[in-house]
């Protein structure tokens, strides 16, 4: 079963409900994670509560492949390594990020995507 | 304005066994730029277990995402899947994790101790804390069949039971291995050069901890109260007499007595464990395929360790990311060379332990 609470926000609403939510002293962000869902890309933003038990948020958006999605560093500055690794995982457009972090130029790009195939 | 001077640092360098590669500006040997690249290694682990491995082999795949940390990658991985399915694992089983996860604790933080004082040209210390970490090993290797590489977890609870004869080879180890720890902090709190070398060195501040998230003893050494066995309870430590390790310094000399001082703790809930074992089963049976989503928060040894699990009702999952400890801290390693001198690179990248086979994985 689901063990944390998850908040549906647009691409439009992300920042701001983030911005609004997001104290360091009481979250901790955990990471960013992508799923390629066949027809798009579920991103899922995680945060813990410190000092409370099993307190987890996610904020939670579906985006078409192409689309961009605007980087939060600026309101989480720890959050450009998780959106680095979006880029190069999964291929998704996130502003400010120029990838090759976690992939070498040789090596398969986006390979989280369905497209890709296992060698 | 002092001469700019580029100095890449890895991506093999003799101070740090593993692919990372930064590159430092620096100006009269202070750094006032830094970049880093750690995708040397990525082996598609997650792709893998999304494709070609049902979700009851997913444990004995996932736990060679880490060498050091086998034990709490398979271990995590189990819970997530357990928490999706509504498992519930025998008493016995959970306390069987505790013994295991907190052995791996030792082993790693052992490791971490003895190449910061390696680093610090401590050859002889670096021996010595080897040899004692030797009997971690043996304890391990006795309780599962491995020294590394253990494949303890299962889904629905653990392979192998603590016999009374493994009890009987494994109570004395761990008292002579609680004497040499204690005799190793006496070391590391009265050797003159060491607190020279390390007190005041790579300060994080809290507020610097929570600005970027830190996690593990990288935290707790900043006074970050964070720790997943508190925080998660994914495991019964508050029966085990298990309390959190802080200090307030934040700096390399901290970092390492954090650790330490870990070691003495984990020993004490490792010898509740042993002596409280409930008796019954060690595993139960799994049926049907996984079907929704669920995470764990995992207290690894260096730190928060998360296994996010998605199913649909088939063998293989949607979904499974794992996001590291060492994931987590490099924004904070990266902030925290600005301004400082070059020579104190070394001691302060091996101070966080980092593990980048762990976060490319």
């Amino acid at each position: 079963m689901k063990n944390f609470e998850e908040i549906q926000v647009s691409l439009s609403e992300l920042r701001e409900a983030i911005k609004r939510f997001y104290k360091p002293e009481e979250w901790h962000f955990i990471t960013i994670n992508g799923t390629d869902v066949g027809d798009g890309i579920e991103i899922k933003y995680f945060f813990a509560a410190y000092g409370k038990s099993k307190k987890v948020k996610a904020f939670s958006l579906k985006i078409d492949y192409n689309q961009t999605i605007p980087s939060i560093r600026d309101i989480i500055p720890s959050a450009w390594i998780a959106e680095e690794e979006l880029k190069d995982l999964l291929g998704v457009n996130v502003e400010g990020t120029k990838g090759g972090i976690f992939l070498e130029p040789d090596s398969p790009q986006a390979p989280l995507r369905k497209e890709v195939k296992n060698g | 304005m002092g001469k700019k001077f580029v100095v890449p640092f890895g991506s093999q360098h003799i101070a740090i066994p593993e692919p990372i590669r930064f590159i430092f500006t620096t100006e009269n040997e202070i750094i006032k730029s830094v970049s880093v690249d750690f995708g040397y290694v990525h082996r598609g682990i997650e792709k893998a277990c999304m494709t070609r491995y049902k979700y009851t082999q997913v444990p004995y795949v996932v736990a060679r995402v880490c060498g050091l940390c086998a034990v709490s990658q398979a271990t995590a991985y189990c819970m997530a899947i357990e928490s999706l399915m509504d498992i519930e694992i025998p008493e016995r089983a959970k306390y069987l994790r505790i013994i295991v996860h907190e052995m791996d604790r030792i082993h790693s933080h052992l490791f971490a101790i003895a190449h910061l004082s390696e680093a610090a040209g401590y050859e002889n210390l670096f021996m010595r804390v080897m040899r004692d970490r030797e009997f971690v090993m043996e304890c391990l290797e006795i309780l599962t069949g491995n020294r590394i590489q253990a494949d303890y977890s299962t889904i629905g609870g653990v392979n192998r039971d603590l016999t009374k004869e493994v009890y009987e080879i494994l109570k004395p180890r761990l008292d002579e291995l609680e004497r040499r720890l204690y005799e190793l902090k006496e070391i590391f709190e009265r050797d003159y050069t060491l607190q020279k070398k390390w007190k005041g060195i790579g300060v994080i501040t809290l507020e610097m901890a929570q600005k970027y998230n830190a996690v593990g003893p990288v935290a707790r050494a900043s006074g970050l109260a964070t720790d997943c066995r508190v925080e998660f309870e994914y495991l019964p430590y508050k029966e085990l007499d298990y309390k959190m390790v802080l200090y307030q310094e934040g700096d390399v000399w901290a970092r390492n007595m954090v650790r330490l001082d870990e070691t003495l703790v984990s020993i004490r809930v490792l010898k509740n464990a042993i002596d409280n074992l409930p008796e019954g089963d060690i595993k139960v049976k799994v049926k049907g395929n996984p079907k929704g989503e669920a995470l764990i928060r995992w207290e690894a040894p260096r730190g928060e360790l998360l296994y996010y699990v998605k199913g649909n009702g088939k063998s293989v999952l949607e979904r499974l990311r794992i996001k590291t400890p060492t994931f987590s801290v490099i924004p904070v390693m990266k902030e925290l060379y600005y301004n400082q001198p070059y020579a104190f690179v070394p001691d302060i990248t091996i101070s966080f332990d980092p593990c980048l086979s762990c976060s490319a994985r």
